[in-house]
């Protein structure tokens, strides 16, 4: 049982997922089963309590009514302990799973990781893994005594009497057709219901994300269209459905009621008795345990639902883990950088082994201590050359240099040592924000932090804060304006104080007043490091040692400003756009600004 | 996160039965005689079977003690003959779900409820909570709600069933009767008044949840960070101790949440074995005939089997209660009141008199006294730090919600007084994040005038610098925004929400920071789109770049909620107040350069 998996070859089903606490869950489904069979013998028993009291009346039929007690206290006990067990299993599976996945997520190419986005993948983390508990938990005891308690019922039967046996079975089997004659298109239809009712799920996010935005335009007819035609789809399907296989599954439903069994046992067995062809006590005992035949097998139906259902999330949580890790150099092999400088050779790559290529055969070298610029419209690639450095992703052809050294032939502890980072999208963890600065360097007194935080202007308005550099920071803590945690994650790197510096973006969100200050933070972030940075104000480029224009994923052009104007190819018609904007002002024709702005032309 | 997957919260509060009965029937609105038809059905269905299963007794003593033939074939035949009563009865109640109704139901509901949505105030959809419990609730309707039936089946048959027969047993055997019924029917009042203690398990639990989530989507956010910092280990531990504690908590949560199963299977089980032995101790004092002892048996046994089935739909029942409860609170949200008599505007002009403004959730006021009027076809500024008010200066005029104190006028015309489709046709706004429909380019543009043609559609599109590059697109106008996913930039799909604008053609125009996340090639297009389209208009703009708004006809100053200063650009810089200050941080930026540029680098 436990091998059994889904259709699709790849993914693990239900029960390969459980493995790493596969003995517990069968030791689980082992005590169920057991339960499931004490309830039976404790029906037996009872039949035999009154088989003594019909053959000895007046006397008390001490020995039946112990076992059924016994019996009956056992199945009890047995279940719960099952129950429990599965329960801890699926606890204990919860963590493990989490666990891996949250340690292959720190192997895996960034880049991979930044593409599912976080929220997809703490979704996974978290709900999908979830989701596995209500079948791994409360399910795992159900199936198996879904499958013993009606498979000793038979036994029992056909022990006791055969011709009850025979007729008990007979209304199960007719019983079992029209339920298959009822599911017969199920697939099919199961499918078209859950593509109807994915329309429905889709348009209900729509409406209800896009609300805000559209009410400004149009009072919601148009997506209220949307919803109401995917909600009519849903409605016409399950319509449907209901009329195909309506009279079948009621009727079969009707049937695997437990009372017909019972009225065809009661006839049957009354003729029996009438005729003296059959004890009471045996017809009781078939009574007390036959009717519940059907009844018992019915979870399953609802089982098989539910393993379907987990399918979809175990099959988000395996493409996670089926993601090969980064490669990365045995200790014996890996080696360490020369210096601070950078160099691309023929770089060329993509993000998907047939999608486009993103950069390609860039080569350029950034010389220790040196500052480049890598500007070019969006789209260019410019991003994609700061990112590839940290290796969030592997070039396709070519190779990066740090110091002399291909960074996929490095220790990424060593490639973390040499580079620092600043990015567009802060992040801050739910510590102190000293702490958020020291990270990178755990063990740094608070005279460094406090320095670096100085250098970083960000000493000033951590000091205005309750706790001063105590204070909790990110989701949990308190609120600071994005211009206040850049200057903290420049802190973090001026601290981290490494010889390559990568900056991305790093004053694109700032509001006018804290840019000033950002950019004073920079400033001394900068100093005496190798720079690459990504930019689009290009005014702060201007005295860039070197700057590399890029278009298209090539990289177009590269000098230094003046000999970049002077070339009039694409960094002079950037520059002539950058200043355009920069002057541009609402209503500006009626402002005396006008003049300065150059003539446009249209796009 | 946690809040949608865990309704463990919701299901703290205990509604009564009758409550959810009111709820329930309420919210099958046309369908409730049809629906409450069916639910007396299904009881009077189990009430049926009780009675069938009250034959027993005497069909026994018929059969076994006095050996009538007649009496027997009565009794059998009155059994058969309620049974089949019993089951039409139940088919004919079950043809609210298969005739269709339920379906029909929870999709007028869901259409109710959409249409809800588009009534109630802006304010209260911009939460990001409620947007998720809308979507969840809008989404599982019908899930919810398509359980009421089976589960009311369950009850009734867990419930009635017995109760029945119990009363049917006082006048064969009053104690047994008695035994009956003091122990059955008492066990769902006994599971409900207890259900609060058990929820403080699942609470407990809940809550571990919701911090392990936090802590995995910090780890996920932070990915790139920690690994950037080498430091991936350390907050690998931090959530491995998260993990290792709900898997803690999860343990105590199920001793604790397992007890109203506990509780029911346990009362269960001693009220079997009690009547088995009271029974038994009966029939050995002879008080009891053996054949009415065996019948009884045989029916009590039936009962476990339905009573145990509920116990494992209990959360069912929750999750419905929790689902009619969100349906009655949704609906019972007021759309903001409208002043009579409606009256429009006729000229443009916007003021704002005095304004108090809290939001529901917000700590604090958002604006205090806001007194300032903005003149008709002319451009008007608002500045300020991040929280000062702006947004919500703009989202009053939208009447996304009304302020506590003041009036918001255009034209001299309360916008309460203004019918809510017409103030929509008179303001345009441009936002920061553009929302896209999966749907064409072409519809995505039309949404704005819904009867447009496609030359007008067209036309709009070319002044918004739009029409290039949707020509270019794969199937130009008719190309899927949903097909080409992320391909569209920033700046791209700000033209296309600017040509929405232009289509809608409104006298008032709101842009909020529309070009401050675009790169400088397509700020450019953009400017030039947002120079078409606030031709002649009343305009209001947010921009942090005070060199936009320079040319402003009128600059207002906002600060801590209120108005600081208004003026124009010149005046504002003469004064040497706020805006002085704000002006000069942003030229110092301007004039920045690049620290550590030293000698010209070699490529």
């Amino acid at each position: 049982m436990t091998d059994r998996t889904t259709t699709t070859a790849a993914v693990p089903g239900v029960w390969a997922i459980m493995r790493p606490v596969r003995g517990q869950i069968r030791f689980a489904m082992f005590l169920a089963s057991l339960s499931a069979l004490a309830s039976l013998l404790a029906l037996g028993a009872l039949a035999w309590v009154v088989h003594e009291l019909f053959a000895r009346p007046g006397e008390w039929p001490w020995h039946g009514l112990a076992a059924a007690t016994a019996l009956t206290v056992a199945a009890y006990t047995l279940r719960l302990l099952a129950f429990n067990q599965s329960h801890y299993a699926a606890f204990r599976l919860e963590t493990i799973l989490r666990t891996r996945l949250s340690e292959h997520l720190a192997r895996v190419p960034l880049g991979w990781a930044q593409q599912m986005g976080s929220g997809a993948l703490a979704k996974i983390m978290q709900d999908d893994v979830r989701a596995l508990h209500v079948f791994v938990a409360d399910s795992t005891p159900l199936y198996a005594r879904a499958y013993v308690a009606p498979l000793a019922t038979f036994v029992a039967l056909w022990l006791l009497d055969w011709r009850l046996a025979l007729a008990a079975t007979a209304v199960l089997v007719f019983g079992f057709i029209v339920l298959g004659l009822a599911m017969r298109d199920s697939t099919e239809l199961m499918r078209q219901y859950n593509e109807a009712r994915e329309r429905v799920s889709a348009a209900v996010v729509e409406f209800v994300q896009a609300m805000p935005v559209v009410r400004t335009f149009d009072s919601g007819n148009d997506t209220f269209g949307r919803y109401q035609r995917a909600l009519e789809g849903y409605l016409e399907m399950v319509t449907r459905w209901y009329r195909q296989a309506g009279f079948a599954s009621r009727f079969s439903l009707a049937i695997l009621n437990p009372m017909p069994t019972l009225a065809v046992l009661l006839w049957l067995g009354a003729w029996l008795v009438w005729r003296d062809a059959l004890a009471p006590a045996t017809w009781l005992a078939v009574l007390l345990i036959g009717s519940g035949m059907a009844e018992s097998m019915l979870p399953l139906m609802s089982l098989k639902h539910l393993v379907n259902k987990t399918g979809i999330s175990i099959r988000r949580i395996h493409e996670v883990l089926a993601t090969p890790p980064m490669p990365v150099p045995d200790a014996a092999s890996a080696r360490r950088p020369a210096d601070a400088g950078v160099r691309f050779e023929a770089v060329s790559f993509r993000y998907t082994k047939d999608g486009p290529e993103v950069l390609r055969e860039v080569s350029f070298s950034a010389p220790p201590g040196s500052v480049t610029a890598l500007v070019g419209p969006s789209g260019a690639g410019k991003t994609t050359v700061a990112r590839l450095i940290p290796r969030f992703w592997d070039v396709t052809a070519g190779r990066i240099l740090v110091g002399g050294v291909d960074v996929r032939g490095m220790a990424p502890e060593t490639l973390m040592t040499q580079v620092a980072f600043v990015f567009q999208d802060t992040f801050l963890f739910s510590d102190s924000i000293a702490d958020n600065i020291r990270l990178g360097r755990p063990d740094a007194p608070l005279e460094d932090v406090i320095a670096a935080a100085q250098a970083a202007q960000a000493h000033d308005f951590i000091m205005a804060l309750p706790q001063g550099y105590d204070t909790p920071a990110g989701e949990r803590g308190i609120f600071l304006s994005g211009g206040q945690r850049q200057r903290i994650t420049i802190a973090r790197a001026i601290l981290q104080n490494r010889p390559i510096l990568v900056l991305d973006e790093a004053t694109a969100f700032a509001d006018p007043e804290n840019e000033a200050a950002l950019v004073a933070a920079l400033s001394n972030l900068m100093r005496g490091k190798t720079v690459l940075m990504v930019a689009h104000r290009l005014s702060t480029i201007r005295d860039a040692d070197q700057i590399l224009v890029f278009d298209q994923g090539r990289l177009a052009e590269a000098g230094r400003h003046d000999e970049l104007l002077a070339r009039h190819d694409v960094y002079a018609r950037l520059w002539g756009n950058y200043e355009k904007a920069q002057h541009w002002a609402l209503g500006g024709t009626a402002s005396a600004d006008t003049a300065r702005v150059p003539e446009g032309t249209a796009p | 996160m946690t809040g949608m997957t865990s309704p463990a919260a919701d299901s703290m509060a205990v509604t009564p039965l009758a409550e959810t009965w009111r709820q329930l029937l309420r919210s099958a609105r046309g369908h409730a005689p049809q629906l409450r038809a069916s639910l007396i059905g299904l009881a009077l269905a189990a009430a049926v079977q009780g009675l069938a299963l009250a034959c027993l007794p005497p069909l026994f003593q018929a059969l076994l003690t006095q050996r009538d033939a007649g009496a027997t074939l009565g009794w059998l035949a009155a059994m058969t003959v309620l049974m089949l009563v019993s089951t039409v009865l139940r088919w004919w109640a079950q043809g609210f779900d298969y005739r269709g109704d339920m379906t029909a139901n929870t999709h007028e509901l869901r259409t109710l409820l959409g249409e809800q949505l588009r009534r109630i105030p802006l304010e209260v959809l911009q939460d990001r909570r409620a947007g998720e419990i809308n979507s969840t609730l809008l989404g599982s309707v019908d899930e919810n709600l398509h359980y009421v039936l089976t589960i009311a089946n369950m009850m009734a048959t867990a419930l009635i069933t017995p109760v029945v027969v119990a009363l049917a047993l006082l006048p064969i055997d009053w104690r047994l009767g008695l035994i009956l019924l003091l122990t059955f029917p008492l066990l769902i009042p006994l599971y409900r008044w207890r259900r609060p203690a058990f929820g403080r398990g699942k609470r407990m639990v809940a809550e571990a949840h919701r911090r392990t989530s936090a802590d995995i989507l910090e780890y996920t956010q932070g990915l790139p960070v920690l690994r950037a910092a080498c430091r991936e280990g350390e907050k690998f531990q931090r959530l491995r101790q998260s993990l290792a504690h709900l898997q803690q908590i999860q343990a105590i949560g199920q001793k604790k949440g397992a007890k109203p199963n506990l509780v029911m299977a346990s009362v269960m089980e001693l009220a079997m074995l009690l009547v088995a032995c009271a029974g038994v101790t009966f029939a050995v004092m002879g008080t009891l005939e053996i054949a009415v002892l065996a019948a009884v048996l045989v029916v009590v046994m039936r009962f476990a089997e339905p009573l145990a089935t509920f116990v494992l739909y209990t959360q069912v029942i929750d999750l419905t209660e929790a689902a009619l409860r969100h349906i009655e609170a949704l609906l019972a949200i007021e759309p903001l009141p409208q002043l009579t008599p409606a009256q429009e505007p006729q000229s443009f002009d916007v003021r704002f008199e005095d304004v108090d403004f809290c939001y529901a959730r917000g700590d604090g006021p958002a604006l205090r006294g806001f007194d300032a009027t903005l003149p008709a076809r002319s451009l008007s500024a608002l500045v300020g730090p991040s929280g000062a008010g702006k947004t919500t200066v703009t989202r009053l005029l939208m009447r996304h919600a009304d302020p506590q104190r003041g009036r918001v006028l255009i034209g001299g015309v309360d916008v309460r007084a203004i019918p809510p489709d017409r103030l929509n046709a008179l303001i345009s706004a441009v936002f920061q994040d553009v929302y896209l429909f999966d749907d064409s380019i072409l519809a995505n543009i039309r949404m704005a005038k819904p009867g447009a043609t496609d030359e007008e559609v067209e036309a709009a599109a070319r002044a918004a610098y739009c029409h290039d590059f949707i020509t270019r697109l794969p199937e130009g106008y008719a190309t899927r925004v949903g097909d080409i996913g992320g391909r569209l930039s920033g700046g791209e799909r700000q033209r296309i929400s600017i040509a929405r604008a232009m289509l809608k053609n409104a006298p008032i125009v709101i842009l909020d920071e529309p070009t401050a996340a675009l790169d400088t090639e397509s700020e450019v297009a953009v400017q030039q789109a947002i120079d078409a389209l606030v031709r002649d208009r009343t305009v209001i703009v947010i921009a942090h770049r005070l060199s936009t708004i320079a040319a402003a006809d009128r600059i207002l100053v906002i600060d801590g909620g209120g108005l600081v200063e208004q003026g124009r650009h010149a005046e504002l810089l003469a004064a040497g107040g706020r805006y002085r200050a704000m002006w000069d941080a942003q030229a110092r930026v301007k004039d920045w350069h690049l620290p550590g540029a030293t000698a010209p680098a070699s490529a």
